[in-house]
């Protein structure tokens, strides 16, 4: 009899030409046909994008180049993976923690090698289960449609199926990623009511976290990390934790263990970084930005910010030649990108007044503000933080003070980032009290939308949309206004019907929420009750 | 770098060349064109082989564990399904040997333990039982006092000494003068593995016993 998994497209990745064949001749034993072989990532990036596959099984190690992980990552991240799509990573034993440190993408399976036939059909049979027991939920998260994937969930947890607390944790997971932090918590206590369990725990930990009680999630994280000191995503969040309670040094003596642990996490290395070079903690965070940089060159996720992260810390080393040649690969391997020009340009500033060239360093100032320009309202809230750190250090304290205001305005309820702008501030010195700031923006921002809010209830909807249209020309790089201000459009559309100049108007909104953070979880539900109020043409 | 290094990188070597040896044997056996006078060599090579395979993983684990670079993973793990796997990956030896594997449990029954750890015990406690069975090996899984107690029993003529016996300290003491294939590293390793599991005041143990289920040996995980 045929089997499920016989009639699909397989890609097998290994360097090495006599364990491509093994795992080919294990495939045709059982019934596989069309397998397609690759040597390494970037073969194996060049023919995923060609032609889908159903299953991928991927060595970790892949001599020079990707590894498993940054194959299966830039496959994830590039959309070359369906839903359907089923990776595996393929270990020696001594790879097991390396790869099992906390990572953003994981594979549907792991594999030892060396592994024999049946437990390959064994494995594969439950994993084409999963998937189809789990298919519409899978299609629910590809739309980023939270509220359906839940839905879907619940409808399989209430049939008590086998896998139960697989589903309560994929649950717990969306809620997270939904900002439902009150289900999310209420399963997480349900599983530990049970018994302890690490994944449950953390959750607890996370959704304190999502709720602002960042002492409670701190503790949490500790106590965790008492019981387990592997737990590379503990530390993690204890650092964010930290970072938010202004606990700078704490967060990156926590970070520093958890590199030691698990030095492969590119996100790791780069926060570790940023948080020494705040710190004032130069050679620390030469070292973490140069595994940073290491790490990212053969990575989807690498970015201009590496290198001139890594430059800063040099510079603040007293190696401002090491530096210049850093900033100078940036032009090279970031060409086409558009932040390359500014990384180049802040960094290059920097440098430049740490070797006590003033007039060079106000000339790539010049540069910075220019190609920050280029990205007009909605440009990142990164960039315009290193604009700050970078005005503030050549002295232009007004500039630094106004580039922050504008910050905050457009970020008053993320947390961590106004942390690292109250830090920017203490260590760079300058002379502007953000900790007030960002007390009077909050307040202006949670009275507009309240006002805006109780307009609405009232039925006063052009009152409502003027109040949030006025807001949104003040800060317009501020996802929330931008999204509350749209779904006032839609609510007085959804109530008296469709006219060209709202649907314009929430259009602008959309597509600034879209340039301002594409991933924002808040999106998926604006844009699918837009789409019910667009004619059908 | 010390001379325990040095082994352990050399044992992770021969386990590599002891994969591609496996995997040779097994398109040799499986390959029908392939006329050998008696087939049974060719599974006992294959058996042995996984034993050696089997037994090389539990040095490097235990290396590790002595450097302090184990990491113990606990998820939950539907026992059924683990049972399946265990079984694929042994199934075809033990049927040419002729011997029966198989388990018995609750569909709905799950663990919780560190699934590469165990499932690694148990690989090498069926290797084990492969040389004393006489037609079965049985695996179980059930819970007893608060504990998931996971039991690979063989139809052979048992473990010798007092039993049963809780073995929950290094070195083991399983009188072994009178049967010396049977190697302590296994008994060992499956102790360290049991006492790597824990929750509030409560550790996994092993224990040795006689005559479950089967006639023959029976090694029981203790988990909590």
């Amino acid at each position: 009899m045929a089997q499920a998994f016989a009639d699909k497209n397989y890609l097998v990745i290994d360097d090495f030409p006599d364990m491509r064949a093994a795992i080919r001749s294990i495939l045709r034993s059982l019934g596989v046909n069309r397998i397609d072989q690759a040597r390494d990532g970037n073969d194996a990036i060049t023919q995923m994008q060609i032609k889908h596959y159903d299953v991928v099984l991927c060595d970790y190690n892949l001599g020079p180049g990707k590894d498993g992980q940054q194959v299966l990552e830039e496959a994830r991240h590039r959309l070359l993976l369906g839903v359907d799509s089923i990776f595996i990573m393929v270990t020696a034993e001594n790879a097991r923690d390396m790869v099992m440190g906390a990572v953003e993408y994981a594979p549907d399976s792991y594999l030892a090698k060396p592994f024999t036939k049946d437990l390959l059909k064994n494995r594969l049979d439950k994993l084409f289960e999963r998937k189809a027991h789990l298919s519409k939920v899978d299609k629910a998260l590809v739309a980023k449609d939270y509220g359906a994937a839940i839905a879907e969930l619940d409808a399989l947890i209430a049939a008590a199926p086998k896998n139960l607390s697989e589903l309560f944790k994929l649950k717990a997971e969306i809620c997270l990623a939904a900002h439902r932090y009150d289900d999310a918590m209420a399963i997480c206590e349900q599983v530990l009511a049970g018994r302890e369990i690490v994944w449950a725990r953390l959750g607890m930990g996370r959704s304190l976290f999502g709720k602002k009680r960042y002492a409670e999630a701190q503790e949490v994280f500790r106590e965790l990390l008492e019981t387990d000191r592997d737990l590379i995503a503990a530390y993690d969040w204890l650092a964010r934790s930290q970072t938010t309670l202004q606990q700078f040094a704490e967060a990156e003596a926590t970070l520093r263990r958890a590199v030691k642990l698990s030095p492969r996490g590119l996100k790791r290395q780069q926060m570790l970084g940023e948080l020494a070079l705040n710190n004032s903690h130069g050679p620390e965070a030469e070292i973490a930005f140069g595994q940073a940089v290491n790490l990212a060159r053969h990575s989807v996720l690498n970015h201009p910010s590496l290198f001139a992260g890594l430059a800063k810390s040099k510079s603040a080393n007293n190696k401002h030649g090491e530096a210049l040649k850093i900033i100078g690969e940036i032009g090279k391997v970031f060409a086409g990108n558009p932040e390359t020009a500014f990384y180049k340009a802040t960094a290059t500033a920097i440098v430049k007044q740490s070797q006590g060239d003033m007039a060079g360093a106000t000339e790539a100032l010049r540069a910075a503000e220019q190609a920050m320009a280029e990205f007009g309202e909605t440009s990142h809230s990164r960039l315009g933080l290193e604009m700050a750190k970078t005005c503030a250090q050549l002295g232009e304290q007004d500039k630094a003070a106004r580039l922050l205001h504008k910050a905050i305005a457009n970020n008053h309820d993320d947390d961590e980032f106004l942390m690292e702008i109250v830090q920017t501030c203490r260590e760079a010195g300058v002379d502007y009290d953000a900790e007030t700031a960002i007390r009077e923006i909050q307040k202006r921002v949670v009275t507009t939308n309240n006002r805006g809010v109780r307009l609405i209830k009232e039925g006063e909807f052009d009152a409502a949309i003027a109040l949030l249209h006025e807001a949104c020309e003040e800060m317009p790089g501020n996802k929330t206004i931008n999204l509350n201000a749209a779904k006032a459009c839609i609510m007085k559309m959804e109530k008296l019907g469709a006219t060209a100049e709202d649907l314009l108007a929430v259009r602008r909104y959309v597509e600034r929420l879209h340039a301002l953070a594409p991933q924002d979880w808040r999106l998926a539900e604006v844009t699918s009750r837009l789409r019910k109020l667009t004619p059908q043409t | 770098m010390d001379f325990s290094d040095i082994l352990a990188l050399s044992i992770h070597d021969i386990k590599n060349s002891l994969g591609v040896i496996l995997n040779n044997l097994d398109e040799l056996i499986d390959d029908p064109n392939n006329h050998l006078a008696d087939p049974r060599q060719a599974q006992i090579l294959r058996h042995e082989a996984q034993r050696a395979n089997s037994n090389l993983i539990q040095l490097l684990t235990l290396y590790r564990l002595g450097h302090e670079q184990l990491a113990v993973r606990v998820t939950e793990q539907n026992m059924e399904d683990f049972f399946d796997e265990v079984i694929a990956d042994t199934q075809s030896v033990c049927r040419a040997l002729n011997l029966d594997l198989s388990y018995r449990c609750d569909p709905a029954l799950s663990g919780y333990f560190d699934t590469e750890l165990v499932r690694s015990v148990l690989e090498s406690t069926i290797g084990n039982a492969r040389r004393y069975a006489r037609a079965n090996i049985l695996l179980s899984a059930e819970e007893e006092a608060g504990y998931l107690v996971i039991r690979v029993e063989d139809d052979g003529t048992g473990f010798p000494g007092n039993l049963p016996q809780w073995l929950t300290d290094a070195p083991v003491s399983v009188q072994e003068a009178e049967n010396p294939s049977r190697t302590r590293l296994g008994l060992y390793f499956a102790s360290q593995i049991a006492q790597l599991h824990r929750t509030a005041g409560r550790t996994g143990r092993l224990r040795l016993r006689n005559g479950h289920v089967l006639p023959g040996g029976c090694l029981e995980l203790w988990l909590p």
